[in-house]
């Protein structure tokens, strides 16, 4: 579409307040609206699927003030100085993936991230399906890695021992007539884009497997290489190797600015102190278009996407073991959606959601009433025996795609020394190994550098013991006591495993820090008996009072100061 | 040859009144807890008020449990603390228990279980608070295990939402060690906690209490900072137009408790719908032979005295236990019952003092509890009022009734008009 009937179309649509020129080969787009929908309507109406011409949405949306940045209240200066050869700005999958494959290059690699944990944007906050890219049109940069990277995650996860299972996928239809089109659908799929293993399984099949998928589906769209994996403990595990391997993480640590001159990042600053890197690998998330900006090398935009997900308590695990959708539309090919469904997780809860909502605020992730009941009613369709009441707890992550709705994976086009892994979003973290495999080589052949003869692939998790058979459980408490007192009831999780946590390579000693890596407070009590115990525990091993235990950020104390009579504990 | 005859899973109130019963009965006994030391969450209820009934003193938390466990430091009763059931099994001739402590693990038999694994607080999540997940979302016994037992404050002003006793009584302790408590919401017209407790926890401290609201959302991104009150209609759907944003730094919940069940799920037990505890006989027997439930795992008890009577019964019975064959009938409930225990009698069992309890669904004015027999009035009492809150308690001759297996036996509330 050129430029003049993009204007035409936007005059239309929004009466002349947004208007659209080319600049520096990408789509810019300015003026005022009051409706965020409004908003990001323009910007999808001036995309183009796929395309490498990227929409900078400069619209500025009146209803709401921008919202300001969550930055840590900490403020040293222990980075001062730091002259890395490559410095990973986010930590979540994209970042700590290829963190971990630039551990294998001699090269000094130095991760930060503004937040108190790794994990804590969209990777930490989505359903954790391994996709088989079956909704994915070729010639896109997710269809490009989405098979090499599905095929994967064994030998990965077994590396970096994360949990993960090949459940399998079911689309499901309830309009039998709908079948002869999906039949060809799958077909064209399978032979034509690469999606090698769909296939279709009719109704009574799945049923044999899966007895509560209501009567109502007539048949699915199914995907066996489809998988489930805990999404923060992948990232914490890329980390932890990274580390392992030589790598530093920095957490709590936020980019304020940078100093570009000659086409060129010079400094970047952070409440940390100054960095001075070769360069940077912007996997910011969210906020990969503000850390472009800053790099003086924004062509595309970021609209956040919410989207909430519950978990039902571990006794309706036992109900479905795989990953159910429904598709509902009338067109059974064009909108089938893998988002929202059912997923039977890798701690055998079950997970339900997410939806997609379109939102201003980047880091906004409160949930809401609404979401949860319009995914719950979606999502009773393929099991009518869903109910809220098995609720245990719900959260919601905001991705971060463009308006193209693709991965920018490539290099700076105006400014020589950052690399972009950017509009990252579904299926983000199922091809992330892939694509920090690329990143890695691009970066590691920039440098000449050499792969370290000494790089170790496999990490080890703490052990978990409820999992293990008594004699192998039985031996470790031997060997170490503290694995025989469990502090969380409901994951059966022993101190001594806690311990393992805060020992591990990329510390976080924050209740949940330690949650999200040996699960005290992931049950149905959600750490109403074990959180005060966790938190002692946590300021024992750190030699602090318990008021300087916090939560997650390092302005979330769980509690004040010592009530009147006073303590030793306090 | 079994390393028990009862072995008692939870070190509570109810679980050390029924190892002492069944140890008086001349049963071996193991009480495994999973704590540090016995005494449940007693141990945290620094507050008086405790035993008034069973020992006609004012006893705090503390206090009335150690009465229990001086005797069992004098008995041959064996209790192992920091000990982890992590299964239990149904074998041939009774129960095999696989415990985790520090020392390993270990399997001891039994001849029959008591479960006295007492309830867990319902999560701010499960009453569907929406809104951001900063810290200072406690529930009520997590803020008093923060306050009594490790001596730091969970908040300096707080909003608690639901006026069950847990709630109340942390009103006033947060009140008295210095915070401020802005209010209690309670999204029922009426308060869930004690009578006795609304006074003596509120009323004397100038703490309002907002009935029929609840709290809808919570703001803050690292610590709370505010949450949205809102007046609810009739069905306890939250009125927008009434939201009042309320700027705190907690928010503790007390919105009911959930008996503990899993193990006895694992069993086979069937549950209660009405009570989340154990189907049980009067004498405490679980449907799955030789397993007995008591205390807040049967159904949630109003004042530890009573959890104390189940606790003994329950032990009693469990030591008595030689795997007789039952003859069971189902007592029914009609009218505004929330619940009753014990569901059923067994026509084998003594049932000469069949002890019942049971809560009414909501407030009644002057009512009748009538006790029939294949539609035939056979007992009646009278209530001045009837209150949810104030579990009722009463022990009723039932071998005095002609009841065989096929009898229709049943109790109604009736208001009288």
């Amino acid at each position: 579409m050129n430029i003049k009937s993009l204007n035409r179309k936007l005059n239309k649509k929004f009466a002349g307040r947004v208007t659209a020129r080319l600049s520096d080969g990408c789509i810019v787009l300015t003026g005022e609206l009051d409706d965020w929908n409004d908003v990001v309507d323009a910007g999808m109406t001036a995309a183009t699927p796929h395309s490498s011409t990227h929409v900078v949405n400069d619209i500025v949306f009146t209803a709401a003030p921008e919202e300001k940045m969550h930055v840590p209240a900490l403020s040293d200066k222990a980075l001062e100085g730091d002259r890395p050869d490559v410095l990973i700005i986010g930590g979540g999958i994209s970042g700590c993936s290829v963190a971990r494959e630039l551990a294998r290059y001699k090269l000094n690699v130095l991760l930060i991230d503004k937040e108190a944990d790794l994990a804590l944007g969209a990777s930490g906050r989505n359903d954790g399906e391994v996709h088989p890219g079956v909704d994915l049109s070729k010639g896109s940069l997710k269809h490009k890695y989405i098979r090499r990277a599905n095929h994967m995650y064994e030998d990965l996860c077994r590396e970096l021992d994360v949990p993960f299972k090949r459940t399998g996928q079911y689309a499901c239809f309830t309009h039998k007539s709908w079948l002869p089109f999906v039949s060809l659908y799958a077909k064209w799929r399978r032979d034509h884009d690469g999606i090698e293993d769909t296939c279709i399984v009719m109704g009574d099949e799945i049923r044999k497997k899966e007895p509560k998928i209501s009567a109502d589906v007539a048949f699915a769209l199914s995907n066996p290489s489809s998988g489930s994996v805990s999404p923060y403990n992948l990232v914490i595990a890329y980390a932890e190797n990274a580390v392992q391997n030589g790598a530093r993480v920095s957490l709590n640590t936020a980019v304020t600015g940078m100093d570009v001159s000659d086409g060129e990042i010079k400094a970047v600053y952070t409440n940390r102190g100054t960095i001075y890197p070769r360069e940077v690998i912007n996997c910011a998330g969210v906020y990969s278009d503000v850390v472009a900006q800053m790099a003086q090398d924004r062509f595309f935009s970021i609209h956040p996407r919410r989207g909430t997900n519950s978990i039902l308590d571990k006794k309706t695990g036992a109900s479905f073991h795989g990953i159910a959708s429904i598709v509902m539309s009338q067109s059974p090919v064009q909108t089938h959606t893998k988002g929202g469904g059912i997923l039977h997780t890798v701690h055998d809860n079950l997970l339900i959601g997410p939806d997609a909502v379109e939102t201003p605020e980047r880091e906004n992730t409160a949930t809401d009433a609404e979401s949860i009941a319009r995914v719950f009613t979606k999502q009773r369709i393929t099991m009518p025996t869903l109910t809220e009441k098995d609720i245990i707890t719900y959260f919601t992550g905001v991705r971060a795609p463009t308006y193209e709705e693709d991965f920018i994976i490539e290099p700076g086009r105006k400014t020589k020394n950052i690399y972009h892994v950017a509009g990252i979003q579904s299926p983000g973290l199922t091809t992330a190994p892939a694509v920090a495999q690329d990143v890695a080589e691009y970066v590691a052949k920039l440098f000449n550098a050499e792969k370290k003869a000494d790089f170790d692939p496999v990490r080890k998790a703490p052990p978990h013991l409820a999992e293990m058979n008594d004699a192998e459980r039985a031996e470790l408490i031997r060997q170490n006591p503290d694995y025989g007192v469990i502090v969380c009831r409901c994951e059966e999780v022993s101190r001594g495993e806690i311990l393992d946590a805060l020992r591990s390579p990329v510390c976080v000693p924050t209740l949940d820090g330690v949650k999200k890596r040996v699960r005290p407070g992931m049950g149905r009590c959600q750490g109403g008996f074990c959180s005060p115990l966790v938190t002692k525990i946590i300021a024992e091993y750190l030699g602090v009072p318990l008021t300087e235990v916090m939560k997650s950020s390092d302005r979330s104390p769980i509690v004040f100061g010592s009530k009147k009579g006073g303590s030793d504990n306090a | 040859m079994h390393d028990y005859d009862v072995i008692v899973i939870g070190g509570g109130p109810a679980g050390l009144a029924a190892a002492l019963a069944a140890n008086e009965n001349g049963a071996r006994v193991l009480v495994v807890e999973r704590e540090e030391r016995l005494g449940g969450m007693l141990k945290q209820c620094i507050h008086d008020g405790f035993g008034l009934r069973r020992f006609g003193e004012r006893l705090a938390g503390p206090e009335y449990v150690e009465r229990f466990m001086d005797k069992i430091a004098q008995s041959d009763i064996e209790a192992a603390c920091n000990t982890f059931v992590t299964r239990a099994e149904k074998t041939d001739s009774g129960f095999a228990v696989t415990l985790v402590s520090r020392e390993g693990l270990r399997t001891v038999a039994a001849k029959s279980l008591v479960l006295a694994t007492g309830c867990r607080e319902r999560s701010a999540k499960q009453v569907f608070i929406h809104g951001t997940r900063p810290a200072g979302v406690f529930t009520a016994g997590t803020a008093q295990h923060f306050t009594n037992r490790l001596g730091v404050m969970p908040t300096k002003k707080c909003v608690i939402l639901g006026s069950g006793d847990i709630g109340l009584i942390m009103a006033r302790r947060l009140t008295l060690e210095g915070a401020e408590v802005l209010g209690v919401y309670e999204i029922n017209p009426t308060p869930s906690g004690l009578t006795r407790n609304i006074y003596q926890c509120l009323t004397d401290y100038n703490i309002p209490l907002h009935l029929s609201h609840t709290v809808t959302r919570v703001f803050g991104k690292d610590r709370l900072e505010a949450v949205e009150v809102c007046a609810v209609d009739e069905n306890y759907k939250p009125i927008q137009e009434s939201a009042e944003r309320i700027e705190c730094d907690a928010l503790i919940v007390s919105v009911g408790l959930i008996p503990e069940n899993e193990l006895a799920q694992s069993l086979g037990v069937e549950l209660d719908k009405h009570t989340g505890g154990p189907v049980c006989d009067a004498q405490l027997m679980t449907k799955v032979p030789g397993i007995f439930s008591c205390g807040n795992a049967l159904h949630v008890n109003d004042l530890v005295d009573f959890v104390s009577e189940s606790g003994e019964e329950a032990g009693r019975n469990a030591a008595a236990w030689c795997g007789k064959a039952q003859r069971r009938v189902d007592i029914n409930i009609g009218g505004e019952f929330l619940y009753l225990v014990p569901q059923q009698i067994d026509l084998e069992s003594d049932n000469s003092k069949t002890v019942v309890y049971f809560r009414s669904k909501k407030v009644l004015d002057k009512s009748v509890l009538r006790l029939k027999i294949d539609g035939e009035e056979v007992w009646k009492k009278t209530y001045p009022f009837l209150r949810p809150p104030e579990m009722q308690q009463l022990t009723l001759d039932m071998t005095k009734y002609d009841i065989n297996e096929n009898s229709d036996v049943r109790f109604e509330i009736e208001v009288v008009k």
